[in-house]
C-alpha cells in the first residue's frame, strides 16, 4: 500500500520466528505421515482426532477430508442415535466454519460442509423428521452471509449461497434475496457476482408475478444509471444494463437510455463504455425499429463517428470496431 | 537523577519523543505537573474535568498553572449528577486520526499500537437545518447511494474525488490557482453545486472558513482519500478511552518499559539553566526543582511544553478557538429509519441511524446566531469508542474564533451549535428537549510554541512552532514534530559525545555498560526494530 512503511523486526526476533517455524514444520510432517499411514485401515476415535489436528494445520489436504468422511460412514455413525450423529455433524460444521474464516477459498472445506449438510439424519423425533435439518440449514444462510461480508466477491460463497437457497427446506422469499443483493451492490457495486445474483432473482420474481416486471425494470434502470454516473468505467454495470435492455424490442426504452448515456458522455467525453454502449443500442434501433426511425442515416453516421473515436482511445480493440463499422455500413445483422 | 533528556509535559508530541529517545537508548526523565498523563491532550473523567476547570480558574503560583490559565480561559462548567462518572473519557483535544499518516506509522513501528484499541469513525455529516443533516459522500459507495445528488452532480463529484486522490500538482486544473480559495476552485473548475462544494470543503478537507486556500485543502483531501479502506470505509480512527490522551499514555508506557523515569503530579517550582561557564559546553546541565522533592533532576537537554518555561504567551489575534464539551444520554441520529418496515426489508437494510462515533460539521452560517465566517465541528463519541458508559455520549464542539466573532464569549457562541445538535436527538416530547447532563465551555488560545528544546545555551536549540491546525491533522502534526525534535536532540547529544546505552532485546531493563567495549550506536531510524514478531500470523 502507499505510504505504509514495513515494520522492522530485530535480528533476534526474526531468528526466533525461524526456529518456531522449523519446529512447526517438523511437527506437521510427523503428523501427516502418521495419518496417511493409518488411512487405509484405522477407523478409531484416536485416528479421527488426528485428522482433526492435521486438517487444522492444512485444510487443503483433501485426502484427509475423504479419510474423515470414511470414518464417519464406517465407524462413527453406525450404532449411533440420530441425535449423536447430528452432534458429530454439528461439530464438523463448526470446525469448517472456523477454518473458512482463515481459508475462505478452499474447495475441500466447502465440499465437506455440503457433505455434512446432506447427511443430517432424520430427527429429532418420528413426528418431526426435519427438525435437525431445518435448524442446520437456517444457520447455513447465516454462515454464508458472514463469508460474503468478509469478501463480497468470493465466488465460492456465492455458489454456495445459491446451493443453500435451492436446497434448504424453507428458503427465505426471493424478495429478501433481492434486498440482499441490493445491500451488497450498495456496499460496492463493482461486484459482478452481486449483479449476476440480482438478475437471477429478478427473473424468478417476474416469472412468478410477485414483482411487476415493467415497474421493476424501470427501477432497475434507475439503479444502474446511478452506478453508471458514479463510475462509468465499471464493467459489471454496463453488462447489467445490457441485460436489462435485452433484445431491444422496446424502442422508447432504447431512445431514453441512449439519451441518458449521451448526457453522461458529454460530462465524461473519454468514456469508452459510454461510446460502446451507444453504438450497441443505436444498432439495435437501426436493426429492429428501422420503420419508425425518422433519420436512419444520422444514426448510422453517429455510430461510425463513435467507432472512429473508439479506435483512437482503445487501440487494442480497433479491429473489432472496424468489423462492427463494416457490419453497420453493409446493413448486416448484429453478430 | 541525571538524564540525557528531561521532557516536561506528557502531551502526545512530548510522549512520542520520550518513547523514541528511550527506545534509542537514552536516559529520559519525563515530568508532568498534572496527576494524569496527556497534558493538554489528556482524557479526563468527569471529576478530573471538574478539577481541571477549577485549577485553571484559580490564581496560582507556578509558571505552569499560570500559563494554563492563559491558555484556557472563560471556563464555565455546569452539571447535574452524572452517573458512573468514572467511566467517561473526555478528551481535551478531540481528534480524528487519518489511517495513513505519521501517527499511525509511529504507533505501528513503536509497538504502541498493541497497547490500545481504535474505533473507525462511523459517519461524517453536514448540518443542514434543525433535525436534518446531510451525509458527506467521500467514497464511490457513498456517492452511489446518495439520494440527494442529481446524476450529473454525482459524476462531477466523482471526477473531483478522482482528481483529488491523484497527482494533481502541476495539473491543468491547478494552474494559476495557488491563491484561489478552495470553495471557488471547486465551483469553477469542477462545476460543483454550492452545497456539494460546502460538504467537500468543510467536511472532507475540514476547512474552517471560506477563505481557506486550495492547495493545502487538496493535499489534506488526498491523504484522507488514500486513508479510506485501510481499516474500513472511513479514513479516520478515534482512539479508545478518549483518543489521543490514551495514546500519549501508551507512548509513555513504551518509554517507561525502555527505562524512562516518570514523575506525575508534582509542581515544577523552577527550571534552572546551566551555570554560565567559560569552558566546554558539553557538560552543562539544566536542573529541575520539584515541589516536595529534595533531589534536583538534571539533564543536558530539556524538551518542554512552553507552559513549563514561561507563563506569558504573546496574545495573538488569531489562534483562539471556542470549545464545548457536553454529555448527553439520548442518541444522536444522522438519518431517519425508513417509514415502512415490512417483511421484504430486513433490519440491516435500515441501518441504525444512531451515531456512536461520528463527526458533525456546521458550515459557516448554517446555524442562526452561530458564526457566519467560521465552520464548527462536533465530534460525537459513545460506548463504542470506550469513551462513555452505555447510553451516554460525549459531544465535543470546536470553532475557531474569527475576527468577527472575537468579542463573543465561548458559551454564547457555541450554545446555538449545541442546541442545533440536540435537535438531532429524539427527545421524549417537544416541550422537553434533550438536556445535557454536563456542559463545559472554554476558550483555548494557541501557545507561543508547541515544544521548546533547550540545550547548553540560553537560546533554544529548536522550537516547534505552534500553528493553527485542523482537528484531523493534530495527531499527525504531533508525530511529525516529535520526530523533528528527536533528530535535533540526537544530533546534539552525539556532538557532545553522549552515547545511548543499548538495552538487550531478551530482557527489559538490562543495560550494558555504558561505553565499555561497545561500538558507538549510530542512530539511523526514528524507531528501532521491534523485539518480537506478533503471534497473529502463525
Amino acid at each position: 500500500m502507499h505510504g505504509v512503511k514495513r515494520v522492522q523486526y530485530s535480528q533476534a526476533a526474526l531468528e526466533a520466528k525461524k526456529q518456531r517455524d522449523h519446529d512447526k514444520l517438523k511437527a506437521y510432517l510427523a503428523l501427516s505421515d502418521d495419518v496417511i499411514a493409518r488411512k487405509s485401515h484405522d477407523m478409531s476415535n484416536e485416528a479421527f482426532e488426528l485428522t482433526t489436528r492435521l486438517l487444522r494445520m492444512n485444510p487443503e489436504f483433501y485426502t484427509v477430508w475423504n479419510y474423515r468422511r470414511d470414518m464417519f460412514i464406517e465407524s462413527l455413525f453406525p450404532q449411533r442415535s440420530p441425535s449423536e450423529v447430528n452432534e458429530l455433524l454439528s461439530d464438523d460444521l463448526s470446525l469448517t466454519f472456523e477454518l473458512l474464516k482463515q481459508h475462505p477459498k478452499v474447495y475441500g472445506i466447502w465440499n465437506h460442509r455440503r457433505w455434512c449438510l446432506e447427511h443430517i439424519p432424520d430427527g429429532p423425533s418420528p413426528d418431526d423428521v426435519n427438525g435437525y435439518r431445518n435448524s442446520t440449514w437456517n444457520k447455513e444462510l447465516f454462515v454464508v452471509e458472514k463469508m460474503l461480508d468478509a469478501d463480497a466477491r468470493n465466488f465460492h460463497a456465492w455458489n454456495y449461497r445459491r446451493y443453500i437457497l435451492a436446497t434448504m427446506p424453507f428458503p427465505p422469499p426471493p424478495k429478501s434475496e433481492l434486498a440482499y443483493t441490493t445491500r451488497k451492490i450498495e456496499a460496492n457495486f463493482s461486484n459482478f457476482s452481486a449483479w449476476h445474483q440480482r438478475s437471477k432473482v429478478l427473473t424468478t420474481l417476474w416469472e412468478t408475478g410477485e414483482l411487476d416486471r415493467v415497474k421493476s425494470i424501470e427501477e432497475e434502470f434507475e439503479l444502474v444509471r446511478n452506478a453508471m454516473y458514479t463510475d462509468p468505467d465499471d464493467q459489471s454495470v454496463w453488462i447489467y444494463h445490457a441485460w436489462l435492455i435485452g433484445n431491444g424490442n422496446y424502442a422508447a426504452r432504447l431512445q431514453f437510455e441512449i439519451t441518458s448515456i449521451q448526457e453522461l458522455l458529454d460530462e465524461q467525453p473519454d468514456s469508452k463504455w459510454c461510446m460502446e454502449s451507444l453504438v450497441r443500442y443505436k444498432r439495435l434501433l437501426i436493426e429492429k425499429h428501422a420503420e419508425n426511425l425518422g433519420d436512419k442515416k444520422a444514426l448510422v453516421d453517429s455510430c461510425l463517428e463513435l467507432l472512429a473515436k473508439l479506435r483512437d482511445i482503445d487501440p487494442p480493440r480497433r479491429r473489432r470496431y472496424d468489423e462492427i463499422a463494416e457490419g453497420i455500413r453493409s446493413g448486416n445483422e448484429m453478430q | 537523577m541525571d538524564f540525557d533528556t528531561i521532557v516536561l509535559g506528557t502531551g502526545l508530541s512530548e510522549s512520542i519523543l520520550a518513547a523514541a529517545l528511550s527506545k534509542a537508548g537514552f536516559k529520559v526523565g519525563h515530568f508532568d505537573a498534572n496527576p494524569y498523563y496527556g497534558g493538554d491532550d489528556a482524557s479526563l473523567t468527569v471529576d478530573d474535568l471538574r478539577d481541571w476547570a477549577e485549577s485553571r480558574k484559580k490564581n496560582t503560583n507556578t509558571v505552569y498553572l499560570e500559563a494554563q490559565r492563559q491558555r484556557f480561559s472563560s471556563i464555565s462548567l455546569t452539571s447535574s449528577n452524572v452517573p458512573r462518572s468514572r467511566t467517561f473519557s473526555i478528551s481535551l483535544s478531540p481528534t480524528i486520526i487519518p489511517s495513513v499518516g505519521p501517527l499511525v506509522d509511529s504507533l505501528v513501528a513503536s509497538g504502541v499500537s498493541r497497547y490500545g484499541g481504535f474505533k473507525l469513525l462511523e459517519s461524517i455529516a453536514v448540518f443542514d437545518q434543525p433535525s436534518k443533516v446531510k451525509p458527506v459522500p467521500t467514497s464511490k459507495e457513498d456517492v452511489f447511494k446518495n439520494k440527494e445528488l442529481s446524476l450529473v452532480d454525482k459524476r462531477r463529484l466523482m471526477r473531483f474525488l478522482l482528481f483529488a486522490a491523484g497527482e494533481f500538482e502541476g495539473s491543468n486544473e491547478l494552474a494559476g490557482q495557488e491563491t484561489q480559495t478552495f470553495l471557488t476552485f471547486l465551483r469553477e473548475k469542477f462545476s460543483l453545486a454550492n452545497k456539494v462544494a460546502d460538504a467537500i470543503a468543510y467536511a472532507l478537507a475540514f476547512c474552517t472558513s471560506p477563505s481557506d486556500l486550495t492547495l493545502p485543502a487538496l493535499q489534506r483531501i488526498r491523504r484522507y482519500l488514500r486513508s479510506a479502506g485501510r481499516y474500513g470505509p472511513s479514513p479516520f480512527l478515534v482512539g479508545h478511552y478518549g483518543g489521543i490522551g490514551e495514546i500519549a499514555q501508551g507512548f509513555c508506557r513504551a518509554a517507561a518499559v525502555n527505562g524512562a523515569t516518570y514523575v506525575l503530579g508534582r509542581n515544577i517550582m523552577s527550571l534552572n539553566p546551566p551555570p554560565k561557564s567559560l569552558g566546554s559546553q558539553a557538560n552543562l546541565r539544566w536542573s529541575l526543582s520539584l515541589d516536595d522533592l529534595d533531589e534536583h533532576p538534571s539533564s543536558r537537554i530539556v524538551a518542554a511544553q512552553p507552559a513549563y518555561i514561561s507563563s506569558s504567551s504573546p496574545s495573538s489575534p488569531g489562534g483562539r478557538s471556542a470549545r464545548c464539551v457536553a454529555i448527553i444520554n439520548t442518541p444522536i441520529r444522522f438519518s431517519e429509519p425508513p417509514p415502512e418496515l415490512n417483511d421484504d426489508v430486513s433490519v440491516e437494510d435500515i441501518g441504525p441511524g444512531e451515531i456512536d462515533t461520528g463527526l458533525l460539521i456546521f458550515p459557516p452560517s448554517s446555524v442562526d446566531s452561530g458564526s457566519s465566517t467560521a465552520a464548527a465541528s462536533c465530534l460525537i463519541t459513545g460506548e463504542g469508542s470506550m469513551a462513555t458508559p452505555s447510553g451516554h455520549w460525549i459531544l465535543s464542539f470546536s470553532i475557531p474564533m474569527s475576527e468577527q466573532d472575537a468579542s463573543r464569549e465561548p458559551e454564547e457562541l457555541l450554545k446555538p451549535y449545541l442546541e442545533a445538535a440536540l435537535t438531532l436527538t429524539s427527545s421524549p416530547s417537544p416541550d422537553s428537549p434533550t438536556k445535557p447532563l454536563l456542559t463545559c465551555y472554554y476558550l483555548q488560545t494557541l501557545p507561543s510554541a508547541n515544544m521548546v528544546v533547550l540545550s547548553g545555551s540560553p537560546q533554544p536549540l529548536f522550537t516547534v512552532p505552534s500553528d493553527i491546525v485542523v482537528m484531523s491533522e493534530t495527531a499527525d502534526t504531533a508525530a511529525t514534530h516529535a520526530e523533528e525534535a528527536f533528530w535535533k536532540i540526537v544530533k546534539d547529544l552525539e556532538r557532545k559525545g553522549v552515547k545511548p546505552t543499548k538495552i538487550k532485546s531478551e530482557g527489559e531493563g538490562e543495560r550494558s555498560e555504558e561505553g565499555v567495549g561497545e561500538e558507538p550506536q549510530l542512530i539511523t531510524q526514528f524507531w528501532p526494530p521491534l523485539d518480537s514478531v506478533g503471534d497473529d500470523d502463525d
